[in-house]
């Protein structure tokens, strides 16, 4: 197996507060990762110093063994990360066509059409292309984030919370999309999750955050009860 | 009351609002894209009517070749004064007011050290300043061409953000900076290229209003506060600006007919006035998240 991604002892600001404390794991390539924690220890903030959002970081990030830490956001999904954020971050004045082909501008090859597989997995988006974005229903929204994240071309998934706010048997339906994705295409998975039995239908490996820092990691297997009673109970 | 007449006031009334509508282009983009309040739009425009005077009075370019010249010249303007200062100041928007007001103070300044306060002249070929008849209605021929150029502009804007990939960038950094960087646009290099593109504007009015007018070091400063109103009537979006001109161009042209130009003026800042106390947002206001 070869390291797709890594941080080495990475720690991350927004102004003086730090959020992710001395954050180090490898992700190998056709892995998925569950990241799960409480809210407020900092999933979101490891997705958001991924995509160099966050106000400073120090430490190491690497991707495919190249150093992208002090590189602009905006060149970093060019190393092929597709980022889907918390709250789905949906263009809304765009229509659906502009919000996956604002994916497509990361590109290398920069191909100025819709990747087929956007349209196929999400038959939905292929018939309502035109239709506004700010239109669509929460399930039909995260659709068009995993599809515009794809158009990237991405080596990795970023997908913050992807379940979240959305009725079960569409959680089901994307838990399978991101299955097929990472288990038939190969593209590695960074998910953070509430939804207990959905990380363990998908994951390979966990990480437990508390404040800003692993406590636990492994096996999905080793993801014990117990473990997610210490980690996620209030 | 005459129906030709009405006819002629509603015609000259269009032209009016092209004039509006051409003074506040470049403004709104520079607002809309990257919430710049750019005071120094007015000495832009007035830069691009000195840059028409210069390649026509010292290079003896035709006055048709000054418009585009105009355009490039001041975008250049615009593009320096971007990457050396209003580049730091994003999200500062009191900064930003400042320091273009200042840029504005420095152009004009320098201008007038270099040209004097004396009043100079665009030349245009004979057939721009006769007028013709459509039936009843008289026109200036040069009104005819401001209007067609303004028409020409709001075109290719509107091609240029709707139709283009460059077009998808700028809408997506207006809606979303985050996201728009998360898939590798370059917010920074859009913010320059628009502000160039809202300079390059200014640039084109001014060639145009320093035929209308004489060219001053200080033409711009009527300019831009006509600017500044239709860009807050229309609410910040292109949409918003051309209906917010056109209102305001009919309307002073048919209250110039029943009583006097300098009482229509007066009557169109009321009326602007008090339209902004009951709808302070404009007609469109913007949803989108900015930054």
């Amino acid at each position: 197996m070869t390291t797709l991604l890594s941080f080495d002892n990475v720690s991350s600001y927004y102004g003086a507060t730090q959020i992710l404390r001395d954050f180090s794991f490898d992700l190998e390539k056709g892995q998925c990762v569950c990241v799960l924690g409480r809210n407020g220890v900092g999933k979101t903030t490891l997705m958001r110093t991924i995509m160099g959002l966050t106000d400073r970081s120090t430490g190491a990030i690497r991707i495919n063994g190249e150093a992208i830490e002090n590189k602009p956001p905006y060149q970093r999904a060019g190393y092929g990360i597709g980022y889907v954020p918390q709250g789905r971050g949906i263009l809304s004045d765009f229509t659906v066509r502009e919000n996956i082909l604002l994916g497509t501008f990361a590109r290398k090859d920069n191909a100025p059409d819709i990747p087929e597989i956007c349209l196929r997995i999400f038959p939905y988006l292929r018939e309502n292309l035109e239709r506004r974005a700010g239109l669509l229903s929460g399930g039909q929204k995260q659709q068009l984030a995993i599809a515009r994240a794809l158009a990237v071309g991405p080596q990795v998934l970023l997908l913050d919370e992807p379940t979240e706010g959305i009725q079960p048997n569409i959680v089901h339906e994307i838990g399978e999309i991101l299955r097929m994705l990472n288990k038939e295409l190969g593209i590695s998975l960074i998910l953070t999750e509430q939804h207990i039995k959905v990380a363990r239908k998908l994951g390979d490996v966990f990480m437990m955050v508390d404040n800003g820092r692993v406590v636990a990691r492994g096996p999905i297997s080793e993801m014990t009860d117990e473990l997610v009673e210490r980690h996620m109970t209030i | 009351m005459e129906f030709g007449s009405v006819l002629n006031a509603l015609i000259l009334g269009l032209s009016i609002a092209s004039i509006w509508l051409i003074a506040a282009l470049g403004l709104t983009i520079i607002y809309g894209a990257a919430g710049v309040i750019n005071m120094a739009h007015g000495a832009l425009i007035m830069l691009g009517a000195y840059s028409a005077y210069m390649l026509q009075h010292y290079v003896g370019v035709p006055y048709l070749l000054c418009i585009p010249a105009s355009f490039v010249i001041v975008a250049v303007v615009g593009l320096i004064l971007e990457r050396g200062l209003i580049q730091y100041l994003y999200n500062r928007p009191l900064d930003t007011l400042l320091a273009t007001y200042g840029v504005a103070l420095v152009l004009v300044q320098g201008v007038r050290l270099i040209f004097g306060s004396d009043p100079k002249y665009l030349a245009v070929p004979e057939i721009f300043s006769s007028s013709f008849m459509i039936g009843s209605v008289s026109i200036s021929t040069f009104r005819v061409i401001v209007l067609a150029v303004t028409a020409l502009l709001v075109f290719g804007i509107w091609v240029l953000f709707y139709k283009t990939r460059f077009g998808v960038q700028v809408r997506a950094v207006m809606q979303n900076k985050e996201m728009a960087a998360s898939f590798g646009i370059n917010a920074s290099r859009v913010y320059m290229l628009t502000f160039a593109l809202g300079a390059g504007l200014a640039g084109v009015a001014g060639s145009l209003f320093g035929v209308l007018n004489i060219v001053l070091p200080t033409m711009g400063d009527s300019y831009v506060v006509q600017a500044f109103l239709m860009v807050v009537v229309g609410g910040g979006s292109l949409a918003g600006t051309i209906i917010a001109s056109f209102a305001s161009g009919e309307l002073q042209s048919m209250f110039a007919f029943f009583t006097n130009d300098t009482f229509a003026r007066f009557l169109i800042f009321v009326l602007i006035v008090v339209f902004l106390r009951f709808k302070p947002q404009g007609l469109f206001a913007k949803a989108g998240v900015r930054r």
